[in-house]
């Protein structure tokens, strides 16, 4: 992993209060970046205000540069989202283990990506990654829930790649785009007819447990990315542990770091 | 060049006055991508227990102004996990290590001195009575000066390394308790652990906090730090480690000026991995133009008002 000061190339509005920021970055960084993985972002003005760096995924990337999208919620991220172009950056990664390659094993029909809120950003990292190589997307799913049809973001970028295969739906919390309700009752209706599937998820805990729920049920195979609150992002400060299921400790179970043995899990191993 | 050596108790020389607080730095070999942490004068160890633990659930971690609430829990490996897999690689590393451990009662304390007792590779123990994070790791002797004392007595017992106790802030006095286990034998002093504090999510009518209550570290902390420091240091004979919302090397310096013969860098370390090895150079190139050719002749060098 690296530690750089990176400049803003550019910073734009995808809603009301969500933000994709380009960052330039060495080769080195853009070769070790992957999906799922994620940077620490802090300010590099000295004032240490706010204290610690913020978790942001990768969403995507190239040969020098790379992207977060910011959803505001507090004080780091509205200072990170009203950044200019030219601005300096402290980033500190690319960190965690990233999804597995999303290749689908022999029996597997259809891989699902499930995006609740800002979990599109992480999710959205596979679909790029895919894109950007000309890979072909056939039996690839994005379903993606939102709050409101205006947190629906990205959308335009990729809907345009449908003629890479890649099929998606949409649900809102309010209903204001064509379907209401949660993203898991996409999920229940379609492994209902693709029972042989793999499922990515990011989201919400209570998307997660979920979608845990469904995959236990289905017998489907799948991956949770967390979002545990986390102080260093890089396995020193066991603040943003998880208990996990453990084959060695005799209770069972044990904690995990996120920063650095996820936040990407197995859903079966997650306890929540 | 700066003759950057201290003595941090007798005999223990570090080639400089930086070392990094227990529960920040890992088992230490988590740094060793960012830099090279033989460099710094030591590194101190995650809290260490007898057993490995497995510290408190929900939401540990939250920032607050200027610091950061914790309530980790002292979760761990245990001993014996960190002497067979941890401690050869720091070896390895050639790192300067301090090993910091908590118990249970004072036979946990005990036994965790006689087990380290004449392991090769380790400098020092440092003793924490203080951790604010669970019932029994410490606090209630680090709170009551005849507590400390009989407890570092018994330490003192079972060991011929060198033991720095872990001082508390969540005390009345704490000179008395500084006073106490200097007498009852301990070689040196480092303060201060977290402050207890609280975070509440007014929202949900919540505690933020897992435990409810965590101990608040970082730069909110630091004019505490520095008025403790300077208070044990009028008071006991024995070097003193400051600690406390450290994040930069002028942070570091005035806790020298303040009487602190070493300072431990926590909570900085989350933020920016290299910031110790940066402080060892701010440090220096501070003393260059200063042109103070030994840290020692800087230390305590506090002048009246
Ligand atoms: C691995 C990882 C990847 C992430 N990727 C993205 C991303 O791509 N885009 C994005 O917008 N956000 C992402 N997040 C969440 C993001 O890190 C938090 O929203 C951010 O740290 C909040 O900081 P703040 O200072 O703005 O808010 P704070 O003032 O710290 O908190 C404001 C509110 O946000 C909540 N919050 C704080 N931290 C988190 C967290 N880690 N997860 C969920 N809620 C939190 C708090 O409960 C509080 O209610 C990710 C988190 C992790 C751990
Ligand atoms: C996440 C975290 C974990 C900690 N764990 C320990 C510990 O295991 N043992 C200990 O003696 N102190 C522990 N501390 C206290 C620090 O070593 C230090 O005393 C305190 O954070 C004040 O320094 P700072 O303001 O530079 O962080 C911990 C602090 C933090 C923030
Ligand atoms: S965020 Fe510090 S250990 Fe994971």
């Amino acid at each position: 992993m690296y530690l750089f000061n990176s400049e803003v190339v550019s910073n734009q509005k995808l809603s009301q209060n969500i933000y994709r920021l380009r960052l330039k970055a060495a080769k080195d960084f853009c070769r070790a970046a992957a999906p799922g993985k994620f940077v620490m972002l802090g300010t590099v003005d000295g004032l240490l205000d706010p204290l610690l760096r913020r978790p942001f995924g990768i969403c995507r990337w190239g040969s020098d540069w790379f992207e977060v999208v910011i959803k505001v919620v507090g004080k780091g991220s509205c200072q990170l989202s009203n950044l200019a172009k030219g601005v300096l950056v402290a980033v500190h990664g690319p960190l965690g283990n990233g999804y597995p390659n999303a290749e689908l094993e022999s029996e597997q029909k259809s891989l699902f990506l499930v995006a609740g809120g800002m979990g599109i950003a992480s999710i959205a990292s596979q679909l790029f990654f895919a894109l950007d190589r000309k890979q072909s997307l056939v039996g690839t799913f994005l379903l993606y829930g939102a709050a409101n049809i205006s947190e629906l973001i990205l959308l335009d970028e990729l809907t345009a790649a449908s003629s890479s295969g890649l099929q998606i739906q949409t649900i809102t919390d309010d209903g204001s785009s064509s379907r209401q309700g949660f993203v898991t009752q996409l999920l229940i209706h379609e492994l209902q007819t693709r029972p042989q599937s793999r499922v990515f998820a990011c989201g919400p805990e209570p998307m997660l447990k979920s979608v845990q729920k469904i995959l236990q049920e289905t017998g489907c195979d799948g991956y949770l990315s967390l979002e545990n609150r986390m102080a260093c992002g890089f396995g020193v400060c066991l603040g943003c542990v998880q208990t996990v299921l453990s084959e060695t400790s005799e209770t069972g179970m044990e904690t995990a770091k996120v920063c650095t043995r996820g936040p990407v899990f197995p859903a079966q191993q997650v306890v929540f | 060049m700066v003759d950057l050596k201290v003595e941090i108790a007798p005999g223990v020389i570090l080639k400089n006055p930086v070392l990094t607080a227990s529960g920040t730095f890992g088992y230490g070999r988590e740094y060793a991508p960012y830099f090279d942490i033989a460099k710094l004068g030591a590194i101190v160890t995650k809290g260490l227990s007898l057993q490995p633990k497995t510290g408190n659930p929900g939401v540990r971690i939250t920032e607050t102004a200027c610091g950061m609430l914790n309530s980790i829990g002292l979760e761990n490996i245990g001993v014996e996990k960190f002497l067979a897999d941890e401690l050869p690689i720091l070896r390895k590393l050639d790192a300067t290590v301090i090993v910091n451990i908590f118990g249970n009662n004072q036979s946990d304390y005990a036994a965790l001195a006689a087990k380290l007792d004449g392991v090769t590779g380790i400098a020092a123990l440092e003793i924490n009575i203080s951790c604010p994070n669970v019932k029994a790791g410490g606090i209630q002797f680090g709170t009551d000066p005849q507590a400390a004392a009989k407890l570092i007595a018994a330490v003192r017992k079972k060991t011929s390394l060198p033991l720095i106790t872990k001082l508390s802030p969540n005390v009345s006095d704490i000179v008395a308790i500084a006073k106490a286990v200097e007498e009852a034998g301990s070689d040196s002093l480092s303060l201060i652990n977290t402050l207890l504090g609280m975070a509440i999510d007014l929202d949900r009518k919540r505690p933020i906090l897992g435990n409810v209550t965590g101990g608040l570290s970082g730069p909110a902390i630091k004019p505490v730090a520095l008025r403790m420091v300077y208070q044990v240091a009028q008071a006991v004979s024995i070097p003193i480690i400051g600690i406390g919302g450290i994040t930069s090397a002028r942070d570091a310096l005035e806790f020298l000026l303040a009487g602190a013969s070493a300072i431990e860098i926590g909570t900085a370390n989350f933020i920016n991995p290299q910031t110790a090895i940066e402080i060892v150079e701010g440090i220096e190139n501070y003393l260059k133009g200063q042109k103070c050719a030994k840290i020692t002749d800087f230390i305590g060098k506090l002048e009246k008002v």
